[in-house]
């Protein structure tokens, strides 16, 4: 993996018009931002537009990145994340949940049942927030992972952990703020 | 949350920024958000705080190896926004209306645009966005092209959410006995709504009165219909031309 100095070096050599930086930055994390993209909108010819997308907006907005106020890496994820996030909340502008998601997540229910209050994601080992997340239930680390991870709306985690709507949002917003804490 | 008030205790503004980063917010929030974030500071740095903690769990996502022409795509774009920046650069000073008049006539920024689609339109979006700030700078921008996104034939362009003005850029024979009727639709109407019949080459200003402000992503269609129109509330004949709101 490349260290953090590349991708901002690289978006800098974009800002000034440099093609090759950005095919690098493709080579370097496309497959990654490509999976976090797909995995948020389910599909993957429209996945793939947005990877475009995406690419087209980190050349086009190189020059407003800012190594002081944060790393490339996570300027270059955050822009395909809010693209792909957009895209599926512009879609699904209804707070019900579609019969054919329904029925998804219904089936996804299913097999997890036996498995429900444990973790759904493999969370450890990844960041410095380890040590705030293991401080939550498995069952809110699991509401934060189903809307970081699958995009998630309140409503289709409810549904997902056969929890209230009401439930999952005041779980999510004191996860939030715990973990806020636990940091400063 | 979908109400314009923002909180203001550094508290709510980090849970509010937690929650966008998440991805957990409804569309309208997102916007208003994302309109926000360049003038206010605290707002920012609470976004960019979650960001940074959050970003190494989008290693949860597994990898997929993108197919080998989507990096072709993505320089074939690149190679026309160059040819974009050329036009702004030979349109100095740029003048509001004229310059959007001259991109309006430039044929091979069309052409651009019908292949590149969705990512010229951002382009274009961008380059506008570039512009000195100018109180009648219309808001939003519709690009209708061909069905199979061959061809641009009209362009519509809001200087206001309620009063828009559709212009050909190219020409189209409308077949004897027949007429184009043009339509909206926005994302939550139940079906389109005519805005009446087109004359083919001639602009056209339409006042929204009677519905809902203009809205991103919101749907334009030509059709062809029979003389006279569409003779229910909703069109009849095969799509001509089709688009949707950026706003600019």
């Amino acid at each position: 993996m490349a260290a953090e100095t590349d991708h901002n070096t690289l978006l800098m050599a974009c800002a000034d018009g440099d093609h090759q930086a950005l095919r690098a930055i493709y080579t370097l994390e496309g497959a990654r931002l490509l999976g976090v993209v797909q995995r948020i909108v389910g599909d993957r010819a429209t996945a793939e537009d947005l990877i475009h997308d995406a690419f087209v907006k980190i050349w086009q907005m190189a020059h407003t990145f800012d190594r002081e106020r944060g790393s490339g890496k996570t300027w270059i994820f955050s822009i395909a994340r809010h693209l792909a996030l957009n895209h599926v909340r512009r879609r699904h502008r209804e707070v019900t949940v579609d019969d054919e998601t329904a029925e998804r997540l219904e089936a996804t229910n299913a097999l997890a049942a036996a498995a429900e209050a444990s973790d759904h994601f493999d969370w450890l080992g990844k960041g410095e927030l380890d040590r705030c997340l293991a401080e939550l239930d498995a069952e809110r680390r699991n509401c934060l992972f189903h809307a970081y991870v699958d995009g998630y709306t309140h409503q289709e985690i409810a549904t997902r952990l056969e929890r209230p709507l009401g439930t999952v949002k005041a779980w999510i917003k004191r996860s939030l703020t715990a973990l806020h804490e636990c940091l400063t | 949350m979908s109400d314009n008030t923002m909180p203001r205790n550094a508290g709510d503004i980090d849970a509010l920024a937690g929650e966008y980063v998440l991805g957990t917010l409804d569309i309208e929030t997102r916007r208003d958000i994302e309109q926000r974030l360049p003038e206010e500071g605290a707002l920012r740095a609470a976004v960019e705080r979650w960001e940074k903690r959050l970003q190494p769990y989008t290693r949860l996502a597994e990898p997929i190896e993108p197919p080998a022409a989507l990096w072709g795509r993505i320089e074939h774009t690149l190679a026309h926004a160059s040819q974009d920046a050329v036009v702004r650069d030979t349109l100095s000073p740029p003048t509001g209306p004229t310059w959007l008049q001259a991109l309006w006539q430039n044929l091979s920024l069309w052409r651009g645009l019908a292949v590149c689609g969705l990512a010229g339109m951002l382009t274009l979006g961008t380059l506008t966005a570039l512009k000195p700030a100018q109180p009648a700078a219309p808001r939003f921008l519709v690009v209708l092209m061909t069905p199979q996104h061959s061809q641009a034939g009209w362009v519509v362009q809001a200087s206001s959410p309620r009063d828009i003005e559709l212009i050909p850029t190219g020409g189209f024979e409308v077949p004897p006995g027949k007429t184009l009727e043009f339509w909206t639709k926005a994302d939550d109407w139940g079906g389109p709504v005519s805005l009446g019949l087109i004359e083919p080459g001639e602009s056209r200003h339409l006042s929204l009165e009677h519905l809902p402000p203009l809205e991103e992503n919101q749907l334009f269609e030509l059709t062809l219909e029979d003389a006279g129109g569409s003779p229910l509330d909703h069109p009849t004949g095969p799509i001509q031309f089709i688009g949707r709101a950026v706003a600019l």
